[in-house]
């Protein structure tokens, strides 16, 4: 028998299938549609940190003091050191030292010595606290990220003035504090002179207060002189990032006289923070679309169940065709092409009912993630994907069924009753 | 001289396992089907015909003897190509009509032709041509439900027909009918004897519908008592 007439006579036993039938491929639709919807938020996470991390400067490399062996993991210690960030001992401070040591290396354009640590700040009788970062003016109006919405960047002869995140600005205190405003940061008064554009997301500047970071070490206590809480070093551009920073630590290592076992600093580019978010991100996605997969195995076996009861059925059927010339062969083929067309019509409505769902979703949802709205993104291979697992899905749970129907004796199926 | 041997049963036995028990079904049977002839199988029930309806009709494959259908060996060739072989040398007829029911009459009929790989326009005309020939085709399109007994068993008349085979075999083809619907489908087949020169093997209890046939056959405990 031809191939297209064995689809012709499948096509036929699904439009005349039964209630049970469509019950069984709402199985499959319903599977289909949570991944669809699962996998499509997943996706738009990953576009919107994306996005955001972006901000962040993908030429960007931070070099901080104390060493993590899981980096961006636990921070080992109890007891040690004053601050979180910095875990140990004093000696171990990032100092002018080592940006001399790096100075020289091919590739970079900008060296930043940050100081940082959180402060007292007072506006019109109200107090909050806010984390301090102290730069050099000139090297930091070219490695900031996040763009002015007003006033200036810092400039080299400042001393008692501020730039702010946006959200100091806006939201911290009741009466947003705007452009020229003076502040009270740790008794001392402090001149508004920039606001910058709200950041987003993570470990934006949102939150930070800026200023000059010789004024910086009068107010923040604990950074002795020349020492520096990180650095930041912005290259030429990022496809030099990962030499830059083999070279950056090859020289650290060097001049602090450590080796890859005692090492006392760390050293990351944002573009691995990206990396690794991307990467959290993603286990997250296929962790739950594994969940929803789980689904997509009961609407299987659903279509097995109904292919041993609609090859039962035909029983009879089975035997006239054999009788009338029908190889095993065919008959195999028919049941089969027919329970992968199961799949292929609960995989179409499904993608339909999770591409709906997951178009929905985002304005059901609002406020997802850090003042972010939930985003999802269906790319078209997931589409493909999902529609070729569920026609695999169907047809391998018609192979049992379908090679039972191909072995009846014709005499036993005529006999059926 | 000798006519053309068509199905040729050699000292077949059928044996049927039924829980500890062995049941002979048929005992020694030999027959000899020629073209041209109209032959009635008759016995009562439990005589052994359907057996030997499933038999002649190569569905079955004999415990002991052999069966050649057009000098062939049947328990020699594999299954796919004796459901092949037999889709075009025998045309089945059954009392339940045993059309597919989702299927309307011309795809009924078409569905042996669609079976030995034939093009589907030629099939199509040919299915088409049979339907005119027992006076159907201007059902061709309805499904059986849609047709009256009688009618229905037309179309499987005209199904058995659609690969020309050698022989039509019948199994009780009016069992299922009124009598004047019955003696219609028993005129139709004395036709295709006649006018088209069709094997005819009718397998049925009626001794009235068996005294059509030109040749009678017997069976009675597994054996042939006359007519062989």
């Amino acid at each position: 028998m031809k191939l297209q007439k064995s689809f012709k006579l499948a096509l036929n036993i699904l439009l005349h299938s039964k209630l049970r039938s469509w019950l069984t491929i709402l199985g499959i639709v319903i599977g289909v549609a949570a991944i669809v919807a699962i996998v499509s938020i997943g996706e738009g996470a990953q576009v919107s940190v994306q996005e955001r991390l972006s901000g962040l400067g993908a030429d960007l490399i931070t070099i901080s003091p104390g060493f993590d062996r899981a980096s961006g993991g636990f921070r080992g210690g109890f007891g040690h050191g004053r601050r979180s960030e910095t875990p140990s001992i004093e000696s171990k401070n990032l100092t002018k030292r080592d940006i001399q040591a790096i100075k020289s290396i091919d590739g970079i354009k900008y060296i930043d010595g940050v100081i940082s640590g959180s402060a007292n700040i007072f506006y019109l009788a109200e107090s909050s606290s806010g984390t301090i970062n102290g730069v050099d003016p000139l090297a930091w109006r070219n490695i900031v990220t996040t763009e002015l919405e007003a006033g200036r960047y810092l400039g080299p002869s400042d001393k008692n003035v501020i730039v702010i995140g946006n959200r100091i600005a806006e939201s911290t205190f009741k009466q947003p504090l705007t452009l020229n405003r003076a502040v009270t940061i740790e008794d001392r008064l402090f001149k508004v002179v920039g606001i910058l554009k709200e950041a987003g997301g993570f470990g934006g500047d949102d939150n930070r207060i800026f200023m000059p970071i010789d004024t910086a070490r009068n107010i923040l206590e604990d950074v002795g002189r020349e020492k520096f809480d990180s650095i930041v070093v912005k290259v030429d551009n990022p496809g030099l990032v990962d030499t830059v920073l083999e070279q950056i630590e090859a020289r650290l290592m060097i001049s602090r006289h450590v080796s890859e076992r005692n090492k006392d600093f760390s050293i990351t580019s944002s573009k691995a923070t990206q990396e690794r978010i991307q990467d959290i991100t993603q286990t997250f996605t296929i962790f739950l679309a594994a969940i929803a997969a789980v689904s997509l195995l009961v609407g299987a076996v659903g279509i097995a169940n109904t292919m041993f009861t609609s090859v039962l059925e035909k029983t009879k059927e089975i035997g006239v065709m054999k009788a009338i010339g029908a190889r095993n062969f065919d008959i195999m083929l028919i049941f089969l092409i027919n329970s992968g067309m199961v799949g292929l019509v609960g995989g179409l409505l499904g993608i339909g009912l999770g591409s709906a769902i997951s178009s929905v979703l985002p304005n059901l949802i609002s406020g997802f993630g850090p003042g972010g709205q939930l985003k999802t993104v269906i790319p078209i291979s997931l589409l493909i994907y999902a529609l070729l697992i569920s026609i695999i899905i169907g047809m391998v749970a018609g192979v049992i069924p379908a090679y039972r129907a191909s072995k009846l004796k014709p005499v036993d199926a005529l006999r059926y009753e | 001289m000798a006519k053309k041997q068509i199905i040729k049963l050699e000292n077949v036995w059928k044996t049927y396992q039924m829980g500890e028990v062995e049941v002979n079904a048929l005992k020694g049977v030999s027959l000899d089907i020629n073209k041209g002839d109209f032959v009635a199988i008759t016995g009562a029930s439990g005589s052994g015909k359907s057996t030997m309806m499933n038999l002649v009709g190569c569905l079955d494959i004999p415990t002991k003897g052999s069966i050649f259908l057009d000098g062939k060996d049947i328990s020699k060739v594999s299954e796919s190509s004796l459901a092949q072989f037999r889709g075009q040398k025998i045309g089945f007829i059954f009392q339940q009509f045993n059309l597919i029911p989702t299927l309307n009459a011309l795809e009924n009929v078409m569905l042996p032709l669609e079976f030995q790989d034939i093009a589907d326009d030629l099939a199509r005309k040919k299915a088409m041509d049979i339907l005119n020939l027992v006076d159907l085709g201007d059902r061709a399109g309805h499904l059986p439900s849609q047709l009256s007994g009688g009618q229905q068993q037309r179309v499987a008349i005209a199904r058995s027909l659609a690969n020309d085979p050698e022989v039509i075999l019948a199994d009780e083809p009016t069992g299922n009918l009124d009598s004047k619907t019955g003696s219609d489908v028993l005129k139709l087949l004395e036709r295709l004897w006649k006018e088209e020169g069709k094997t005819i093997v009718m397998v049925t209890h009626d001794l009235k519908l068996a005294s059509h046939a030109k040749r009678r056959i017997q069976l009675k405990d597994g054996q042939i008592v006359a007519g062989g």
